[in-house]
């Protein structure tokens, strides 16, 4: 049991990308994914806005006293994802143009409220080296990136025959995979093709 | 006439909420807690009982942020800072009064009231009731809606959490992903509310 504890305490960079991906293998920050990357574009702005919030929301609520009750501590961290909210949306906004950002409407905002600030924080970042922190943190958001820019391509080739401004066109469309039921389908079917793979490769590793 | 007109009013906006913007199956707000909230009944309750709670309560002061922000362009940008605020403010509040008045139900919440308050179902919930109400009635009937959704989502995947997760279902695909897949579904069912309909 403690090697197992020391094992899962361990820094791996490519942990949050793959063994500890957000959104196919623990399904803690799924709701954007599903149902706001329905398109590329779309996909790209809840990255950016996940990738900045996340980041230095997490960076600067490690400065959070500790002494202070969780209860209450999620407040400040609430607080400050918030906050960071703010320069975030101005920047995307700035970069992808007001009509991107209306378009996936409640979903960015509500990446101020993810489970990688209010619970990963408290169950490994928090309890590893700044250095370390950074480091996994960093593949946590990549982990969560690939995925929704994947997911968003996928979806805009299968229902608007391209992937963003460039023509992708297969010759059929899939219209209903731009809603909310088929982004359940699509995102549940995919983690368990990449639980499949992973476990796969995994064994052979082992092996 | 006029109780009457606020009857209709928040009963039309939770039933809105329920049925045809359910936080759930039809935005996929907070679905991360309800997989976590489906493992046993209690959780269910509690969850929704504390989302339904929230949002609620929020909503009053949902409706009045709004009318203070309604003639702000920029309002879109600080609107979730201030919805933080609000749910803080109102959990913080609840938190010592439970404390006080309620010492055993504050010690049942006590481990999960924090997961059960800032979550994605919230403050989602907080946006739509921005974007689909029109009067304080209309708020405090889709913020309690909310809820109601939240619970009903809840408890689907609550009753049909023993064979999704059962050996009869691939490993791989076990647990989580055919969650969503189920959910999705039910989502797909919940579709036929809406009149969604495909072109080729």
């Amino acid at each position: 049991m403690p090697e197992l504890i020391q094992d899962s305490r361990a820094t791996r960079p490519l942990d949050g990308i793959v063994r500890q991906n957000v959104v196919l293998m623990s399904g803690l920050v799924t709701g954007s994914v599903i149902a706001g990357a329905t398109g590329f574009m779309s996909a790209v702005a809840i990255s950016a806005v996940f990738s900045f919030v996340t980041f230095f929301a997490v960076l600067v609520s490690r400065f959070v006293p500790r002494k202070i009750v969780y209860t209450l501590r999620i407040i400040a961290y609430a607080m400050i994802a918030a906050a960071f909210y703010i320069p975030a949306k101005l920047l995307v906004d700035a970069g992808l143009g007001t009509e991107i950002t209306d378009g996936v409407g409640v979903y960015l905002p509500i990446l101020i409220t993810n489970s990688v600030i209010m619970s990963k924080t408290e169950t490994r970042f928090f309890h590893q080296s700044c250095k370390d922190m950074v480091t996994e943190l960093i593949g946590y958001i990549a982990g969560f990136d690939i995925v929704c820019l994947v997911i968003g391509s996928v979806r805009d080739i299968l229902t608007n025959a391209r992937i963003g401004w460039l023509p992708a066109d297969l010759g059929f469309t899939m219209p209903a995979l731009e809603t909310t039921f088929g982004g359940f389908f699509l995102v549940g079917i995919s983690a368990g093709c990449f639980r499949a793979g992973y476990t796969r490769y995994k064994n052979a590793k082992n092996n | 006439m006029i109780i009457i007109d606020i009857i209709v009013s928040v009963c039309s906006a939770a039933l809105i909420s329920i049925f045809i913007q359910n936080s759930i199956y039809e935005r996929a707000l907070g679905t991360n807690i309800l997989l976590y909230a489906s493992r046993e009944r209690g959780k269910v309750i509690g969850f929704s009982l504390m989302v339904t709670y929230i949002c609620t309560v929020s909503s009053v002061f949902v409706w009045l942020l709004d009318g203070l922000l309604a003639d702000l362009s920029w309002a879109g940008i600080i609107r979730p800072f201030f919805y933080i605020l609000i749910i803080s403010a109102v959990y913080i509040v609840s938190l010592v009064l439970m404390w006080r008045f309620l010492p055993k139900a504050f010690a049942a919440v006590k481990p999960y009231v924090h997961l059960s308050v800032f979550n994605c179902s919230v403050l989602g919930g907080m946006f739509l009731n921005t974007v689909y109400s029109a009067d304080l009635a209309a708020y405090i009937g889709f913020g309690f809606g909310t809820g109601v959704g939240f619970f009903l989502a809840g408890w689907l995947l609550y009753i049909a959490y023993g064979r999704l997760t059962s050996d009869l279902v691939p490993a791989a695909f076990r647990g989580m992903p055919v969650m969503f897949v189920y959910v999705g579904v039910l989502s797909l069912a919940l579709y036929a509310f809406v009149g969604y309909s495909t072109t080729l």
